[in-house]
């Protein structure tokens, strides 16, 4: 009802009312973004399609610091991903190594490392990494 | 066209305000079972960008034609479903940012691909939801009810590719749709078919649902022919297009293919026959 009565009275408006019908300024703000986030996402995705292509992934692994839990070492370790594509289930080894020779291994499994992007993670010893050296290893992926 | 009647409605703030409150909540209804799918957000950064943005490019030509049959306000000329078309993608985007980003999904250390990526993907079903909130939210069918009722053959086939989409879209994604078609033998698959498509006609033609299609005088050949089987087509076409949307076909033989086709061709079949209902 009062809608109808709304609506009447708008048209009572309108038709007395000179000048073209324009369409209300919310209206076009709000088209307007909805413009500018249509072409702004399609434009970004066609350019990374256009100019990053399809490479392979390639990980580059870092420590990032080892703290002492109270039982057990930890070292926090990040991976970036600076290739072309995404990585499935990337497996990274910590190696600690005495004289040449493998004294520990740990093991972690990322679920993806996104082209461009980092993931971090962390690496449990029983041995001090700072007495050792800690060799960081991807031993492999999957593609998504 | 009526300028009259257009000018009270488009120009009016306060009715406007309330299309876009009603869109927003359409939005988020319709998207947030997508928003919280693990697969979308996986999608979002490792999908191809050409597939992304041709999706998003197929998507406005959509909204544009559900502004024409629903909408989420009255419209009365092109112009305004265009406005209503970008208004609605606006939305979609924006709920879809907004909801990604409380539940954590994408974070400011991201790289800026994969945060459009992701966003842009949850905008396609939120910007359908936002489009479909006045036919959902009780908003009052007005003229575009009568131009509804009287859509050509066209216009049927264009809903049910859009019910298709919808429904199809919110299964794609996930890896159960190739899992099923793994574990399915050929008279799995052949069964199936036959099921979905005895569906569709049942559901949409015979069922006394509200906002069914009037069989009218046709026999029913001619309605299972024109409707049911023609459905159905659209359906698979449109389970094939997500299908490779999202990279689910890659290293699948024909035969699995096909079958893929017709487990996502279900839920699309569903949407198709429903179709009416929701849009």
């Amino acid at each position: 009802m009062v809608e109808a009565a709304r609506r009447d009275r708008d048209d009572a408006r309108a038709r007395s009312g000179a000048g073209p019908a324009s369409v209300s300024w919310l209206a076009w703000i709000a088209s307007g973004i909805g413009l500018l986030l249509f072409v702004g996402s399609v434009g970004i995705l066609g350019y990374e399609g256009l100019f990053r292509g399809d490479g392979d992934p390639v990980i580059v692994l870092s420590v990032d610091g080892v703290t002492h839990d109270g039982q057990r070492w930890h070292a926090r370790i990040r991976a970036e991903n600076t290739g072309g594509s995404a990585a499935a289930r990337a497996r990274v080894a910590g190696q600690l190594l005495s004289d040449g020779a493998v004294v520990e291994t740990a093991e972690v499994e990322f679920d993806y490392i996104p082209a461009g992007s980092t993931q971090r993670g962390g690496l449990y010893f029983d041995r001090d990494p700072a007495a050792h050296d800690l060799r960081l290893r991807v031993l492999g992926y999957s593609d998504p | 066209m009526d300028v009259t009647r257009q000018r009270a409605l488009i120009h009016d703030e306060e009715h406007f305000a309330r299309a876009l409150a009603r869109a927003a909540a359409g939005a988020v209804i319709f998207a947030f079972p997508l928003l919280m799918t693990m697969e979308m957000w996986e999608l979002g950064f490792y999908m191809d960008r050409f597939r992304l943005a041709l999706f998003m490019l197929v998507t406005l030509p959509v909204l544009f034609g559900l502004s024409y049959y629903s909408g989420f306000e009255e419209t009365f000329c092109w112009q305004d479903d265009l406005i209503d078309a970008l208004t609605a993608f606006g939305i979609g985007f924006l709920v879809s940012a907004a909801l990604l980003t409380v539940f954590g999904i994408t974070m400011a250390d991201q790289p800026l691909s994969e945060v459009v990526g992701k966003i842009a993907l949850q905008s396609v079903p939120a910007s359908i939801g936002a489009m479909l909130a006045r036919k959902q939210l009780g908003g009052r069918d007005g003229p575009d009810q009568e131009r509804r009722q009287s859509s050509s053959y066209a216009g049927e086939l264009f809903l049910m590719m859009v019910g298709a989409l919808f429904v199809g879209f919110n299964v794609a994604p996930t890896e159960e749709m190739v899992l099923i078609a793994y574990k399915m033998t050929p008279w799995h698959t052949v069964a199936l078919a036959f099921l979905s498509l005895g569906l569709l006609h049942v559901f949409v033609y015979t069922v006394g649902f509200a906002g069914q299609e009037s069989r009218g005088e046709d026999t029913f050949r001619s309605v299972f022919l024109r409707f049911t089987v023609a459905g159905y087509g659209v359906a698979l076409l449109v389970s094939f297009y997500l299908l490779w949307t999202f990279e689910r076909m890659g290293g699948l033989s024909a035969m699995e293919l096909v079958t893929s086709m017709v487990v996502l061709g279900f839920p699309a079949a569903l949407g198709a026959a429903t179709a009416r209902l929701i849009v």
